[in-house]
């Protein structure tokens, strides 16, 4: 049994600590929409196509905190 | 004028309806507390015998995840015919579910149009059909039942059961029982999106079909962007630097694959496991919210999906050399 709680101590720890890649994926979000808002506020007209290119930078940033969430959870439902 | 039938909102009425609920979901969870449900990251097999056997890739069991995907089909179906109910009926303006996918399909087009220009026509058909079926699939997580109706499976780690009325059972949550083993949910419908094997599925797909897009607007011509010696003899040291990046492409390629699939099975899988959670520590009320975000998540994946595999056929279908032209004109 001490074995066993070793190995579920060593998951969550392990998730946990997969989950710190979620931090560049954030700040990464942040300054896309924050560039994407500016653009917005001085060139109202062309929101329509800035709103789809911050969609895509914001999904390509994103990619890299999913990796992490899927790593975490293999790490905790799988293994 | 065309003549609008202007329904009242029945303030009065549904805010009881509303209340009610909530009212009902505090008994229903005082009566039987919630249990955060098992959660498994491959699909649970619903069949014990497999469908099917094939020679090399192995045998087939009838998934929770495969009936989803049937369900998405018949959706997807069923909105196709009421489309073309609606629009055959001769009115200029569409009014219901075919004015709804009309709305979805010029916003799907209109972009199509900017980043893809005369060649819009050939790659609409991908965007909009991984968006339709994508977004049907993500939505399904929203169905009370979905994820939470099934067949009872015995497991280690399972909970106590008890009679309802008939052959229908519930789980309670019960500490006595933990230790030796007792029954968990083995749902029939368990959202599509949160199986590797389809996201993956999807993914291939998208990115093979963009290789024979590209193949089919620039011929033999498109390898080049691989395989680069174009420049190799004749300009020594960036001819090597142009070889080498050809060859990034090539993984480029690959890994478009992986973050196509993970993105969308990571989004909804997480999505789901989430509900699951609030569901277990909140049972009253609070879910409502979560459903909401997952309704947009559900949405911005299906989209972003769609749109991030125009992107990509688009710029296949356009080589360098014709990207400069249409800079310049």
């Amino acid at each position: 049994m001490e074995l066993e709680a070793a190995r579920i101590l060593g998951k969550l720890i392990g998730a946990g600590l997969a989950m710190i890649g979620a931090i560049g994926a954030g700040a990464g979000i942040g300054i896309v929409t924050s560039g994407a808002v500016q653009a917005m506020g001085r060139n109202p007209d062309a929101s329509g196509n800035i709103q789809t290119n911050m969609i895509l930078g914001i999904a390509f940033a994103e990619a890299v905190a999913i990796y992490c969430l899927v790593v975490a959870l293999l790490i905790l439902f799988v293994f | 004028m065309e003549e609008t039938k202007k329904k009242g909102w029945r303030w009065g009425v549904n805010r009881w309806f509303v209340l009610l609920f909530i009212v009902l979901g505090y008994f229903a969870a005082r009566a039987y507390p919630p249990i955060q449900p098992h959660v498994q990251l491959p699909a649970e097999r619903l069949s014990h015998t497999p469908l099917f056997t094939l020679p090399v890739i192995g045998e087939f069991y009838l998934t929770n995840t495969l009936v989803a995907l049937l369900l998405v089909d018949l959706i997807v179906i069923l909105i196709a015919l009421a489309v073309r109910r609606g629009a055959s009926r001769g009115t200029l303006v569409l009014s219901g579910m075919a004015a709804a996918v009309e709305a979805l399909l010029e916003a799907i087009y209109n972009i199509t149009e900017t980043t893809a220009g005369k060649r819009a026509r050939q790659i609409f058909p991908w965007f909009a059909t991984i968006t339709l079926m994508v977004l049907v699939a993500n939505w399904m997580e929203l169905i009370p039942g979905v994820d939470s109706i099934g067949w009872l499976e015995h497991s280690e780690h399972g909970y106590a059961v008890k009679e309802l009325f008939g052959n229908v059972a519930t789980i309670v949550k019960s500490e006595a029982e933990h230790g030796e083993g007792g029954f968990v949910v083995v749902p029939f419908v368990r959202v599509v999106s949160t199986d590797l094997n389809f996201t993956v599925a999807l993914a291939l797909l998208s990115v093979f079909f963009t290789q024979i897009i590209g193949i089919k607007a620039l011929g033999g011509h498109y390898f080049s962007k691989f395989w680069n010696t174009k420049t190799l003899f004749s300009k020594p040291i960036f001819g090597v630097i142009d070889f080498a990046v050809g060859l990034l492409e090539i993984i480029s390629e690959i890994s478009k694959i992986l973050s196509f699939s993970f993105r969308l099975f990571g989004n909804i899988f997480a999505g789901s496991v989430l509900l699951f959670v609030i569901g277990s520590l909140v049972p009253v009320f609070a879910q409502s919210a979560f459903l909401l975000l997952e309704f947009f998540v559900g949405l911005i994946q299906a989209i972003v999906f769609g749109m991030l595999t125009m992107t990509f056929m688009a710029q296949a279908a356009q080589g360098h050399g014709e990207h400069h032209e249409e800079a310049h004109a």
